[in-house]
């Protein structure tokens, strides 16, 4: 005989989207688990992969919080960009392995989003020594940036900051979360695996960790293909 | 019931054996077993012989059985749902599978030719090996389905963790248990196991994308050999009901229990002969580094993928019986340019269709005799 769902069954299959349910989620249940089961914070940027494929059309996500996120910082933050265009232009020519790149200003942070070839430091490396004088401007306007100023000097420092405020990358696959966990967390595995129902705890705990996340690494229309090479057939000349 | 799983190593038989579920048919298919069949042509893309000498990849120089689309291949496909229920429950949240079987052009004279290409709605396999499949099979035997409690379910919503759905409607026993289980012991099965849980039911077998899972490996004419796994892509786009979701008759024609092939004739019927529902045939090339033959771990979607045809879909078989629940399909059927990888599954698979069809006493295909043949190449 079939099963069937009582009232009680469905007025619980229904707490999530009860208001009373999502406060009591959100200011004790969350944060319980947070301090019980608490996540590393998980690296920006790409992970490492030994496949070409996945060393073309990386992408970089920097969120950088502004100092000043009122109308007149942001005013400031553009205006360091707009004045910059063609040194940043001209610039990203010289590095030659980004498809795009663009600067936003979203919440409370300047963000710079791209997408290149190759290995992050070379990018970020080639990046500063290209338009460096662009992101000494950048980096009088967000937290924590006048330590590394001047970049061109401080490009090690540079890389590791932008690293750590590069968005972390949700795998593609939502099962990979829990090797990322373990292996933040310094553990091997022998603790064994994890329960499959868990995964919503441990997505919900990153997210406690990472707020900001990138989802998966996103659709490719062109995948496998770098920069250069596209130049290349399309007669550019560069 | 006998609880003591099959020793290793595991044989297509025994593995049938695990697959019948007590409301399936032993005269019909352990898995798959509801379904219909289509005809169709396929046109293969202008790019698709730089890839592969396969015959189907290639213009058809003769049109032979669909003179009124030169350059495509007749094609056959049946569409099915992943269970082996013999009740065809089309709104409980299942895989979905999508066999094509091609016709290939021959010399006038020559016996009719074909080659398959055996596809679901699942973007992996469920384990890397046949021995570990058997155990998964095994483990995840339907049984009765037992709710969980709603203290249970309030208990898992504080802990953050997946409370268990409800039944679907009608639904008495179930894989689910056993294969959540098993997932938890063995992280080889954890992204099958967790897609295949919340994979809910197409709107209509033609708004689902299809992935046949293993690599298999393309030669084109200069001989180049490429490692690549096939997709088929609906034109009518990717349309799901969420896990649960009850089918909305009223917007829908059909009953909410049975109405994928109602749909899909309604759809046929009204395409009027012209604007046939089509699929893309998407091919994605391996790399240096992926695991080639591991099922059970798809590729990352950032891998180059190539346009290898387009399939038109025109009418229902004649005869569903000869033309669809007879017939077998095998993804070790293929032609020169086109072969099996070293992928353990896909082997077994290859000797497991051979015996389920003999089994059932289907028609074997024109083929099956020189199967072994074919899939050394």
């Amino acid at each position: 005989m079939t099963p069937k769902a009582s009232w009680l069954d469905h007025f619980v299959d229904g707490l999530p989207q009860k208001g009373w349910f999502q406060f009591l989620s959100r200011h004790v249940v969350v944060p319980f688990w947070a301090w019980r089961d608490p996540k590393p914070k998980l690296d920006g940027g790409p992970r490492p992969a030994p496949q070409p494929g996945e060393n073309l059309q990386r992408m970089m996500n920097l969120v950088m919080p502004l100092k000043d996120p009122s109308p007149m910082g942001r005013a400031m933050a553009a205006m360091v960009v707009a004045q910059n265009v063609d040194e940043i232009f001209a610039g990203l020519d010289n590095v030659g392995t980004v498809h795009n790149a663009r600067f936003l200003l979203l919440g409370n942070n300047l963000c710079m989003i791209s997408v290149y070839d190759g290995d992050f430091s070379n990018y970020i490396r080639d990046f500063i020594a290209t338009i460096g004088s662009v992101f000494d401007g950048i980096m009088t306007l967000v937290e924590g940036g006048e330590a590394l100023i001047p970049t061109e000097q401080h490009i090690e420092q540079f890389i590791d900051w932008v690293h750590d405020h590069d968005l972390f990358q949700v795998p593609d696959f939502p099962t990979d979360l829990f090797a990322l966990q373990d292996a933040a967390a310094g553990q091997t595995g022998a603790a064994g695996p994890q329960p499959l129902r868990s995964l919503p705890r441990a997505m919900i705990l990153q997210f406690h960790a990472n707020p900001d996340v990138s989802l998966g690494g996103g659709y490719r229309a062109y995948p496998g293909v770098s920069a250069a090479q596209i130049r290349k057939n399309h007669d550019m000349g560069w | 019931m006998n609880d003591t799983p099959p020793p290793h190593p595991a044989t297509p038989q025994s593995i049938i054996n695990i697959l019948y579920r007590e409301d399936g048919d032993r005269d019909k298919r352990p898995v798959h077993t509801i379904g219909i069949a289509v005809t169709g042509y396929f046109t293969p893309s202008p790019v698709a012989p730089l890839y592969s000498r396969a015959r189907h990849f290639q213009p058809n120089p003769t049109g032979r059985g669909i003179a009124a689309k030169p350059g495509g291949h007749r094609v056959t496909v049946r569409f099915s749902n992943g269970s082996g229920c013999k009740d065809p429950h089309d709104n409980w949240s299942d895989v979905r599978g999508m066999a094509t079987r091609f016709t290939l052009p021959t010399a006038k004279g020559e016996p009719e030719a074909h080659t398959d290409l055996v596809a679901m709605t699942l973007t992996e396999f469920f384990t890397s090996t046949p021995d570990a499949f058997q155990d998964f099979a095994w483990a995840a035997r339907p049984t009765p389905y037992r709710m969980e409690r709603p203290w249970r379910k309030f208990l898992d919503m504080l802990r953050l963790t997946l409370p268990l759905r409800n039944p679907f409607p009608g639904e008495v026993i179930s894989p689910d248990a056993g294969a959540i289980a098993y997932a938890d012991r063995n992280d080889g099965a954890k992204p099958g196991v967790a897609e295949a849980a919340n994979i809910g039911a197409p709107v209509s077998y033609l708004r689902a994308a299809y992935h046949a899972v293993h690599t298999f490996i393309v030669t084109n004419k200069d001989g180049l050999q490429r490692p690549v796994r096939f997709t088929w892509q609906p034109i009518l786009g990717v349309q799901t009901l969420a896990p649960g979701a009850v089918y909305d008759t009223e917007l829908q024609q059909g009953n909410g229990d049975d109405y994928l092939q109602d749909e899909l004739r309604a759809t046929l019927r009204n395409s009027h002969g012209k604007d046939h529902p089509r699929f893309t045939l998407m091919m994605t090339l391996g790399e240096a580094g992926d695991d080639l033959n591991d099922p059970a771990r798809a590729w990352p979607p950032h891998r180059k993928r190539i346009l290898m045809g387009t399939l038109n879909i025109e009418d229902i078989v004649s005869d569903p019986d000869l033309h669809c629940e007879r017939l077998s399909f095998n993804p070790g059927l293929l032609t020169d340019g086109i072969a099996l990888s070293d992928d353990p599954v896909l082997k077994f698979r290859v000797e497991t269709y051979k015996q389920s069809s003999a089994l059932r006493d289907a028609t074997p295909c024109p083929f099956s005799g020189k199967l072994h043949d074919d899939t050394q190449g």
